[in-house]
């Protein structure tokens, strides 16, 4: 069986911090993953390793069948050419915590800027494609609005149809309601949730436990570096085995 | 009145100066700002030398300097045209330092929003980085601008007729002092336009934030 995504044992460090131990992921088309843990845990660092926003030390990824990433024999992590690097990055989406929209371009403009450019798609059907995307995010009305005249549910929906407007085969979101206001977490989760059901591929790193139980096919809690535990949601979450996930998750879920 | 012809000839050679110095030193001011954050390591220390030298030393003696030089290893140059690199020079210095800062006053989110998107690197700067530098570093770069046209009188000393001198040599000749305040007036209209159109340039930045 042929994985969207494999990445192996995969090291880093900043500096003098080792912050992924060797960690492990396959994904399997339309598989919907959730990844949890504190802060500092090396959750969003690794995610940010799959599509190469941070460069690895050590391991081994591939997406859909083509290494992106291998170890050398002196066992460090070497990429193919940068033209390869791209042509697999294009097929992972990222959707981030901070939105990074483009200011300067209205809500259309961010959705069709990069197909224009990378896939040099015409920019009627690129715009109508867009309208689509703001239909299915609920915001087809603000197609014209700049990102400072919207909330920041609003702003991280456009973003998710920017990250859609490429036609990823794997969506990232890199905990996309840490930024928002507890009122407005809620919009964005239901656009993710859609997706889920869609049968989409995606990796969601989340603080979220109860979003994570209800979408995720499996969750990932990471501690310190490492995978400690992974599973059903109904395993990782109602019947956690290892000591440092249940000290986690009472943690998180006292917090209510 | 004679003294008006004289005046509006000399204001055109400070014009003239002004506008030729804009044209050239902007856009090697982009550049030279984007060199100074070049990853290649030698390129950036160059031009920290470079700014360096031009910042940390007066105007008036850089173009002496050139000019004087120029002739010292036998290249006779027009004395505008010593003046005019002088101001180049000088100027792309500055405004280097504005576009470096500007560039790297864009949130670091923007260059990964592009890079995941599949931007290129001059994608990226020309299309969402540079774009949004613009606007943010239009107020400092009004302030070197109106600078600019005050720091023209400085050619005054290569002896080029520009407004200042102009207006010198006839309170030497006529012994009034009536043609200083013209040149005032002169200068005063000038900035007057530049703060204006920078105010205009701002406003029409202003649909986003």
């Amino acid at each position: 069986m042929m994985y969207m995504l494999q990445a192996l044992d995969i090291h880093k460090h900043f500096n003098h911090l080792e912050v992924l131990k060797g960690v492990s992921l396959q994904v399997a088309k339309g598989e919907v993953i959730s990844i949890i843990g504190p802060s500092g845990s090396g959750k969003s660092t690794f995610l940010r390793c799959l599509n190469r926003l941070e460069t690895i030390d050590r391991g081994f990824i591939e997406i859909e069948g083509e290494v992106m990433a291998e170890n050398d024999a002196h066992g460090r992590a070497r990429y193919r050419d940068e033209k390869d690097i791209a042509r697999l990055r294009r097929k992972m989406g990222m959707v981030f915590q901070n939105f990074n929209l483009f200011p300067h371009k209205s809500v259309i403009q961010n959705l069709t800027l990069a197909p224009a450019l990378v896939q040099q798609a015409e920019q009627p059907a690129a715009e109508a494609y867009a309208r689509e995307l703001l239909e299915k995010v609920g915001l087809s009305h603000k197609a014209e609005r700049y990102p400072f005249e919207l909330s920041g549910g609003q702003q991280q929906r456009v973003a998710i149809a920017r990250a859609l407007a490429m036609n990823p085969d794997i969506l990232c979101f890199d905990e996309p309601t840490s930024a928002l206001d507890p009122e407005l977490t809620g919009e964005v989760l239901r656009v993710i949730r859609d997706l889920a059901l869609e049968h989409r591929t995606m990796i969601v790193v989340t603080h979220e436990i109860g979003f994570a139980r209800e979408v995720s096919d499996r969750v990932i809690f990471m501690d310190d570096g490492l995978i400690v535990e992974q599973g059903s949601p109904e395993a990782v979450l109602g019947n956690p085995q290892q000591e440092r996930t249940r000290s986690f998750l009472s943690s998180v879920l006292s917090a209510w | 009145m004679t003294l008006l012809p004289p005046m509006l000839k000399g204001w055109t050679i400070t014009l003239q100066l002004f506008f030729m110095t804009l044209v050239i030193a902007l856009p090697l001011g982009v550049l030279a700002g984007i060199a100074r954050i070049s990853r290649f390591k030698p390129l950036a220390w160059f031009m920290e030398f470079y700014v360096w030298l031009l910042r940390g030393t007066p105007l008036l003696l850089q173009l002496l300097f050139i000019y004087f030089g120029m002739m010292a290893v036998g290249l006779r140059m027009e004395r505008f045209s010593a003046a005019l690199l002088a101001f180049v020079l000088n100027y792309t210095a500055y405004l280097a330092e504005i576009f470096r800062s500007g560039i790297q006053s864009i949130d670091q989110g923007q260059y990964e929003a592009a890079d995941v998107l599949g931007l290129n690197y001059r994608q990226t700067m020309s299309k969402i980085i540079l774009p949004q530098v613009f606007k943010r570093v239009l107020p400092p770069i009004g302030n070197e601008v109106i600078n600019l046209v005050k720091d023209s009188a400085l050619i005054y000393i290569l002896a080029i007729s520009e407004l200042l001198r102009v207006a010198e040599s006839a309170v030497m000749r006529d012994g009034t002092f009536i043609p200083f305040i013209v040149a005032a007036v002169f200068y005063l209209v000038m900035t007057a336009v530049v703060q204006q159109f920078f105010k205009w340039v701002e406003f029409r930045f202003s649909y986003y934030r």
